[in-house]
């Protein structure tokens, strides 16, 4: 499986410049805006053995990345990571038989089999800020970042929040202010902050308590993913749904703010318009000719068709885009795309989802997708690799 | 003529070292990172659209910080950084003889960190947008456009209806320069309206400035404002947007390109972004009279043509809403009689009613007919006194310019 990577990369998070082998420090910036997936350079341990990488976290200006093959590891890329020749590049937590990583731009929080620990990225201590014992039972891992037995690690202290134990959660998305929780039974709840929708319950106040989606009752939903202020969920039966604000297209709903500003962008010679979807003209005559409905914030859950006779598997959210996956391999993105996040070779944003071209050319099939504030990274495999495994098609 | 470059280089620290970039740690390295990045492009030979690529990472960043949790809880340290990114924006716009568009849009820039961000460095946004605004003024050529734009006010002046005659139970008492001791006796303490005639005609902005569309245009016309569209705020389809004075004198007042939509220019607090209109207005006296400090209370500028709606509300302060240019009308009901007005049960607008008061369902709000009230038309020169939580009722009857003060 390999991992691919677009979108912001003013740390080097993505990818970093080829160095003149001068040693670690470097005058040469990071390539900001990564508009075209580039492929993430494989993990090197100290025993110059080339590490899979198993799952991706992202914060704004970090990447970490999880080796669960043998002894399991972390590696980190980004703010405060130099990568040489020379340097493994493993962080100076030590991390080794962690099985689950949680980033968020401050800290950072490994879940090993027997204790979860919460470091400060900021402070750079010999020890954990928070940690936690958990006991290893047969059952299985309640650990689920940022699930833990019995609640959840916040993204700031204090860390341990609790969560009513009748709930039974399975995932838990935490967004900038409020978090969308998926129990056992594929019901969702959720509270924090909802003066932008985010919420889903048909208004814009804010809930302190986990609190049921309840437009999405009775549709036991599988994943489920929080942006800075929308949220996301995948139904059994592969039907995705959003809500929130959708002040960039985030939602895949018509998007005032976005037809507005891309007028104007139209407008101005010699501005940097990559848009290539539909020519400027003719979106001016459309809104002329139609009274067009914008959504700018979705309060209730809404279906959205990502292309038609798909079904999700897989669904991420950055700050202010949504990026999903389909069972037939296909990446699709949409919403805010000024850093180059929705890898359609353009620094546009875009109300309308899009499929990422790059992988169908290559010909790779995505099989998941993370997104981080302002970037999308995907796992895909060739084609061959994915036909040997049994696959249902669709003629999408 | 000295470059642009040469009047703002001098307002900024001499180099790096002496440029401040102190934060609490809110907010994170990262950031800090991108800022001192930032700050020494400033000073190197750096390319502006290097530069204004740092810039707008910074403001994005920032941007979102800004737009988390409820206004009143943002950290005033995102707010900074915000000012920073709008600092470096603007500069990195004006090192290389921009042209007047981008001169325009550093403009708006600095005003977006007024708007949005906090004083930085002695609140260096504002020193900076006073040097765009005079370089601007050098560039252009008079306008001969002020004849025909004054018979369009005109014209306008004389189509838009006026009210049926205020019946005298129901007027709002009116009373000439009273005492500071008299006020507080007869209105202040038992919280009666009351206009006041004559306590602002020393105001600059009726004799040496005296407001009107040229002066504002002139004074303020590249000036970015938030202005609300819309018929009134408890509409579906009313919103916020944001748009320089002379784009909204030419839609909404002069309505230019014939949109049919109102746009207000409605509590802002337009004098501390442009102190120029700050010194042709002074505080009146009577605020004196209230328990807070002169630096609390708040000044709202509203600004808009004739039709402008405000519907029923209370206010948590006391107000003297003077009134500059044109006229409005104003009803008022007590708060005693807030069970009449069937205020909203949200909590984000539980202070307003929900009844249209020119307009009342009657089937829906029975009671309404039966709230007492006092109204007037307020004229150039009044202060109407609402008192603390006192339900109000506006709607300006030609072009309009009213200044508020909001104090306790």
């Amino acid at each position: 499986m390999r991992w691919f990577g677009f979108g912001f990369n003013a740390f080097g998070q993505i990818c970093v410049q080829e160095k003149s082998g001068r040693g670690e420090s470097s005058s040469a910036p990071h390539q900001v805006k990564i508009s075209h997936p580039a492929e993430l350079s494989s993990h090197v341990d100290r025993s110059r053995c080339c590490l899979k990488t198993s799952q991706i976290r992202v914060s704004w200006s970090r990447r970490a990345s999880l080796h669960l093959e043998g002894d399991s590891c972390l590696s980190l890329a980004g703010f405060g990571e130099s990568v040489s020749s020379e340097d493994c590049g493993i962080s100076k937590i030590e991390s080794r038989g962690c099985k689950d990583v949680f980033i968020s731009e401050s800290h950072l929080t490994l879940a090993f089999p027997d204790r979860i620990e919460t470091w400060d990225l900021q402070k750079r201590e010999k020890s954990p800020s928070w940690s936690m014992d958990i006991k290893t039972d047969a059952e299985g891992s309640d650990v689920n970042l940022p699930l833990v037995p019995g609640g959840y690690i916040a993204l700031k202290p204090p860390f341990y929040c609790t969560l009513p134990g009748h709930l039974k959660a399975r995932s838990l998305a935490l967004g900038a202010e409020h978090a969308v929780l998926l129990t056992a039974t594929g019901a969702v709840y959720s509270w924090g902050l909802g003066s932008h929708g985010q919420l889903g319950h048909g208004g814009l106040t804010s809930e302190e308590e986990p609190r049921v989606v309840e437009a999405l009752w009775g549709m036991p939903m599988t994943h489920v993913a929080t942006g800075g202020w929308h949220s996301a969920c995948i139904s059994d039966g592969g039907d995705l749904y959003v809500w929130g604000w959708n002040e960039s297209g985030q939602l895949g709903l018509p998007s005032r703010g976005l037809r507005k500003s891309q007028q104007k962008t139209s407008q101005q010679t010699g501005e940097l318009c990559c848009d290539t979807s539909t020519p400027p003209d003719e979106k001016l005559k459309e809104e002329e000719e139609h009274e067009d409905v914008f959504i700018s914030i979705q309060a209730f859950p809404a279906l959205l068709d990502v292309s038609s006779s798909c079904e999700i598997r897989a669904v991420s959210c950055g700050s202010r885009h949504t990026a999903a996956v389909t069972t037939t391999g296909d990446l699709y993105t949409w919403g805010w795309g000024e850093y180059g996040q929705l890898g359609h070779q353009t620094v546009t944003s875009s109300d309308e989802p899009q499929r990422v071209e790059f992988f169908r050319a290559e010909q790779m099939r995505v099989l998941d997708v993370v997104c981080g504030t302002w970037n999308t990274f995907a796992a895909a495999v060739k084609e061959e690799v994915a036909c040997a495994e049994n696959s249902t098609k669709c003629t999408c | 003529m000295a470059s642009l470059w040469s009047k703002i280089s001098p307002v900024l620290p001499a180099n790096e070292d002496q440029f401040p970039l102190k934060f609490s740690d809110k907010v994170e390295l990262s950031v800090v990172e991108m800022l001192q990045q930032s700050r020494k492009q400033l000073y190197g030979d750096i390319t502006s659209s290097s530069r204004l690529l740092n810039a707008q990472i910074i403001l994005d960043i920032s941007w979102e910080k800004l737009n988390t949790g409820t206004w009143r809880h943002v950290d005033k340290e995102w707010r900074r950084v915000y000012s920073y990114g709008c600092l470096f924006k603007v500069a990195a716009l004006c090192c290389e003889s921009p042209s007047e568009d981008k001169i325009l849009e550093a403009v708006r820039t600095c005003d977006m960190g007024l708007i949005m961000g906090a004083a930085i460095m002695g609140d260096i946004l504002q020193v900076i947008v006073r040097i765009l605004q005079s370089h601007i003024r050098t560039l252009s050529s008079t306008k001969e456009e002020d004849e025909s734009e004054h018979a369009e006010v005109k014209r306008i002046k004389i189509e838009s209806p006026l009210v049926s005659a205020i019946k005298e139970e129901s007027a709002v008492l009116r009373i000439k320069c009273p005492s500071l001791e008299s006020f507080k006796t007869n209105f202040l303490l038992p919280l009666k309206p009351v206009i006041l005639e004559g306590i602002i005609d020393h105001w600059p902005a009726f004799n040496k400035h005296p407001w009107s569309i040229e002066y504002l245009r002139s004074v303020a016309g590249c000036r970015t404002v938030p202005v609300e569209v819309g018929s009134r705020y408890t509409d579906e389809d009313w919103s916020q947007t944001l748009l320089t004075v002379n784009e909204f004198i030419d839609r909404y007042v002069l309505n230019k390109d014939g949109v049919k939509a109102l746009g207000y220019l409605a509590q802002h607090q337009l004098f501390d972004q442009i102190p120029e209109l700050k010194d042709d207005i002074r505080l009146p006296d009577y605020c004196c009279l209230g328990e807070g400090d002169e630096e609390d209370i708040t000044v709202n500028a509203w600004f808009g043509p004739g039709g402008t709606v405000s519907p029923l509300h209370q206010d948590p302060q006391q107000n003297f809403l003077a009134q500059v240019v044109g006229s409005k009308y104003i009803r008022l009901y007590s708060p005693e009689d807030t069970g009449k007005l069937y205020p909203h049960q949200s909590q984000l607008l539980h202070n307003t009613s929900q009844v249209q008061v020119e307009n009342p369902d009657a089937e829906r709000f029975p009671e309404f007919a039966r709230a007492p009230y006092l109204e007037c038309v307020l004229q150039p020169g009044d202060v109407l006194f609402i008192p603390v939580r006192h339900w109000h009722y506006v709607r300006s009857l030609e072009l309009s310019f009213s200044v508020s003060f909001w104090w306790s």
